[in-house]
């Protein structure tokens, strides 16, 4: 499992992605484990291509389907389809095309807030807010039992007005 | 995170206000030092530290299952 490695992958590739669920949640502080990466993905044929030509040096195949499954990540696969959860060589990756509690990519962009780290990599990832709302909006006991979390770490932003100010993680 | 924020957050845990959300996540039993740590941290390391706590996840349950598999 490399959350980073897959990050910085799709990121370099131009894949225009938001970053969700637990990782989103451990990036913004949330001292929580989580096994896979979730993210939102644009639904243009363009970012779909580049999604499916980024993944594949990365084998994705279906988590959990039966051993032998015929399976064929490429761009007319994820076109017919919408959610995929995958198996990666770099770990367990979770493709959304649409967020409960808030949309499809272009309202999923809306509550994402830009990720610069060394190295000049840039990515989107869902902000407290958004990540409240989707936790809601699943509405499982797990999900609702970390909106405590999520609302601690937006009142310690909100008090301590120099991160705030700078829009810090 | 500079010494002067750190130093402003672990008096806001320490005393959230009344009625605020933190006070309501203390109550609830969210540990905040261990978000103020997290936050002390890169977004670099926040991955890095989660991925190593995927992986332990993955070892211990693939140990769990052999186990059951064993009894």
């Amino acid at each position: 499992m490399n959350f980073e490695a897959i990050i910085a992958i799709l990121a370099r590739a131009g894949v225009e992605f938001v970053v969700i669920g637990g990782v989103a949640m451990l990036v913004h502080g949330v001292a929580r484990v989580t096994q896979d990466l979730h993210i939102c993905y644009a639904r243009s044929a363009e970012n779909i291509k580049r999604l499916a030509e980024t993944l594949a040096p990365y084998h994705p195949s279906l988590r959990g389907a039966p051993e032998g499954l015929p399976f064929c990540f490429d761009e007319e696969t994820i076109g017919h389809g919408l959610n995929f959860t995958l198996v990666t060589d770099l770990g367990d990756l979770d493709l959304l095309g649409e967020v409960a509690g808030i949309g499809s990519y272009p309202a999923v962009h809306v509550f994402s807030q830009e990720v610069e780290q060394p190295a000049g990599v840039k990515w989107r990832l869902l902000t407290v807010e958004g990540l409240i709302r989707t936790k809601r909006a699943a509405g499982r006991k797990k999900d609702l039992d970390v909106i405590p979390d999520l609302e601690a770490v937006q009142d310690m932003r909100s008090g301590n007005e120099d991160s705030r100010r700078s829009g810090k993680l | 995170m500079t010494p002067e924020e750190k130093q402003r957050l672990l008096e806001l845990i320490a005393n959230p206000p009344p009625g605020s959300k933190l006070a309501a996540a203390k109550e609830y039993g969210v540990d905040l030092s261990l978000i103020v740590e997290n936050l002390e941290l890169s977004v670099g390391e926040r991955l890095r530290r989660g991925s190593e706590a995927a992986r332990s996840l993955k070892a211990l349950k693939g140990i769990a299952r052999q186990s059951q598999a064993e009894k």
